[in-house]
């Protein structure tokens, strides 16, 4: 007899199954448990390059309280049913909404979108992990509270508490998001509810202020890992600058990305240039402004040739740096003339800044990443090689001149053996860089698929072999990438799972973690 | 508290246990006042525009596309186009939106 169900999670029967969605219903009301195919497709389409059937869901829960989570998890635990939970569900690149293994349920937490509580004063925001950075920005706005975000590329429609808990990066001076986190709620396995540093303390008033608490720091083992259910989530947020000056860098040959990085290093340690700067590569912002099509056709990767007359039509550098000043206009004209020294001596850089491309279209939509407005024109991307394919490699750089450009070569000549562009760019954190490469393909084309997958794992094993590790990765290859960081960390993982989640029914294989 | 902490931790995964260990939530799960959208309009502006304004995505207002085919790429995806889930954007806003994309002139 044909199942009810989609998929079933793996060892759990179908009358068991059958005997928990009943207590699901009994939870939520039938209306918040999706059990058709046509109701959970949204949670199924991803971009990774291997079939949609092993990353699709048995069924997804709409959850809005914490109590029902308490719920849901007590009845996981009886049935040993493993529960995947999404918030905004918008991991594009990185297995989007769907769960990491066929079977597993959804908890959906979108609805679950309150702002609690936003502070002017001491700059703090405390949400539900359906707040989208569209909402609160929204918010932000309505109330005039003269604050800004710090948003990934997907901005309007993903959210903070998704992008902090996998570690995502944005563009502001408060890019690495998650060193401004402060305070989470955490339903446990057990059912119990965890407020974490001092939020355990009761009637305590400086839970969004406050990081450490008392005692060994929780928070960092419920970021890129199945221990807990972040049903709330703090983080500061940057008081609006009186001025702000951004402004893009263009450079013309590859090798200049060891200039570029041992310029930028000191000026980003010592606070000169404050916010998360990006080197993007020519391709990752070409895009914006170019179609792939026009300049070469039929297999292969682009041929530095055609890059160069891309750079050419559309006004690109083959790195194009862009950072921006924060604060009052006397300290923004104070850095400017350093930043303007430091990058003017070798003569190779061309410096621009509002006044010539305030209408480029990618100078603009970076331009609102760094000021923490909404945008999407990075889906640009999406259009290059067209098809729905990608995944975005994440290796982790020094920031240092050397160790950027064998990275940069490194990730080129591997895609360019299966026929890929390199669409990269650093992000640059305080000594380190997100070397951020978009691996694009075309979905629909079998073989263009197949060499996606081969490129990527090719990727992970030769950068692994060099000592370069991965921050940040799509649900097919989280096992590949957990071992690379060796057996004690990964047992370390699997002892926290066991003492934690005993019967390991919270999302099962997050991080290889099982 | 700490009592009732190892009582949780002993007891395993009753449901006696966790309610009675769920003093943070009970004093604030209140009926929720989550976000709703208003109109399709803003559903367009603050989801669909940001691409098919911006050269992402094709144009798709004022061109009388089927409503029924707006609300089945809508939820479908197509090719680098998420998908989006009713619990982002629920059948009745669906509608609205799909509506509001669909008309001869739409203002944006």
């Amino acid at each position: 007899m044909a199942s009810k169900y989609i998929a079933l999670p793996k060892g759990v029967s179908e009358k068991d199954f059958e005997a928990a969605v009943g207590h699901f219903r009994g939870i939520l009301g039938d209306d918040a448990v999706l059990t058709s195919a046509e109701q959970l497709i949204p949670y199924t389409k991803t971009m990774m390059p291997v079939p949609d059937a092993e990353h699709t869901p048995s069924i997804a829960l709409l959850a809005t309280t914490v109590e029902q989570i308490q719920k849901i998890v007590a009845v996981c635990n009886q049935y040993k049913i493993p529960v995947w939970t999404i918030s905004t569900g918008k991991n594009l690149g990185y297995g989007s909404a769907a769960p990491a293994e066929r079977g597993q349920i959804v908890l959906d937490l979108k609805r679950m979108n309150r702002i609690l509580e936003v502070d002017k004063d001491l700059a703090f925001a405390l949400v539900e992990p359906g707040v989208t950075y569209q909402q609160l920005y929204d918010y932000i706005k309505e109330h005039k509270l003269g604050l800004w975000l710090s948003m990934p590329a997907p901005s309007a429609i993903a959210g903070p508490v998704g992008n902090t808990l996998d570690r995502g990066v944005g563009y502001t001076p408060y890019g690495e998001h998650f060193l401004f986190a402060c305070g989470m709620e955490v339903v446990l396995a057990n059912g119990e509810v965890l407020r974490t540093g001092m939020g355990s303390m009761p009637n305590s008033n400086t839970w969004q202020v406050f990081k450490w608490g008392y005692g060994p720091y929780l928070d960092g083992i419920f970021t890129q890992s199945n221990y807990g259910i972040v049903t709330k989530f703090g983080f500061w947020l940057m008081p609006e600058p009186p001025a702000f000056k951004p402004f893009v860098i263009q450079y013309e040959h590859e090798e200049d990305i060891v200039e570029i990085v041992e310029t930028i290093r000191p000026l980003r340690i010592s606070g000169v240039i404050p916010n998360a700067v990006v080197i993007a590569h020519a391709l990752y912002e070409a895009p914006v402004k170019a179609r792939r099509g026009d300049y070469v056709s039929g297999p292969g990767s682009i041929p530095d040739e055609a890059v160069y007359r891309i750079m050419k039509d559309h006004k690109l550098g083959i790195w194009n740096v862009y950072a921006a000043l924060y604060g009052t206009q006397e300290q923004i004209d104070v850095n400017w003339k350093i930043v303007t020294q430091a990058f003017g001596q070798s003569g190779k850089a061309k410096i621009l800044t509002e006044q010539e491309a305030a209408n480029d279209p990618a100078f603009a939509y970076r331009t609102k990443l760094m000021r923490g407005e909404m945008t999407l024109t990075e889906f640009s991307l999406y259009n290059w090689r067209g098809g729905g394919g990608s995944m975005w490699f994440a290796p982790v750089s020094q920031a240092r001149g050397s160790e950027t450009l064998k990275q940069m070569a490194l990730t080129k000549q591997i895609l360019a053996k299966y026929g890929l562009d390199y669409s990269g760019e650093f992000i640059v954190g305080m000594r380190d860089m997100h070397h951020i490469v978009d691996v694009l393909y075309d979905k629909t084309d079998a073989e263009q698929t197949k060499a996606a997958y081969q490129c990527f794992d090719e990727l992970l094993t030769e950068f692994s072999a060099r000592g370069y590790g991965i921050y940040r990765v799509n649900t097919a290859f989280m096992d590949k990438v957990a071992e690379t960081y060796g057996p004690v960390q990964r047992n370390i993982h699997r002892t926290l799972k066991k003492a934690l989640d005993p019967n390991g029914i919270l999302a099962p294989g997050k991080s290889g973690i099982r | 508290m700490k009592k009732l902490k190892l009582k949780a931790a002993v007891s395993g995964f009753l449901f006696t246990a966790i309610l009675m260990n769920s003093a943070w939530s009970a004093q604030e799960e209140k009926p929720g006042t989550g976000f709703a959208w208003k109109d399709g309009a803003e559903i367009y502006a603050k989801i669909c525009a940001y691409c098919h304004e911006a050269n992402v995505g094709p144009q798709i207002r004022n061109r009388e596309l089927p409503a029924i085919y707006i609300r089945a790429i809508v939820r479908n995806g197509s090719r680098a186009m998420p998908a989006f889930r009713s619990s982002e954007i629920d059948d009745e806003s669906l509608a609205k939106v799909a509506d509001f994309i669909s008309q001869k002139a739409s203002q944006y």
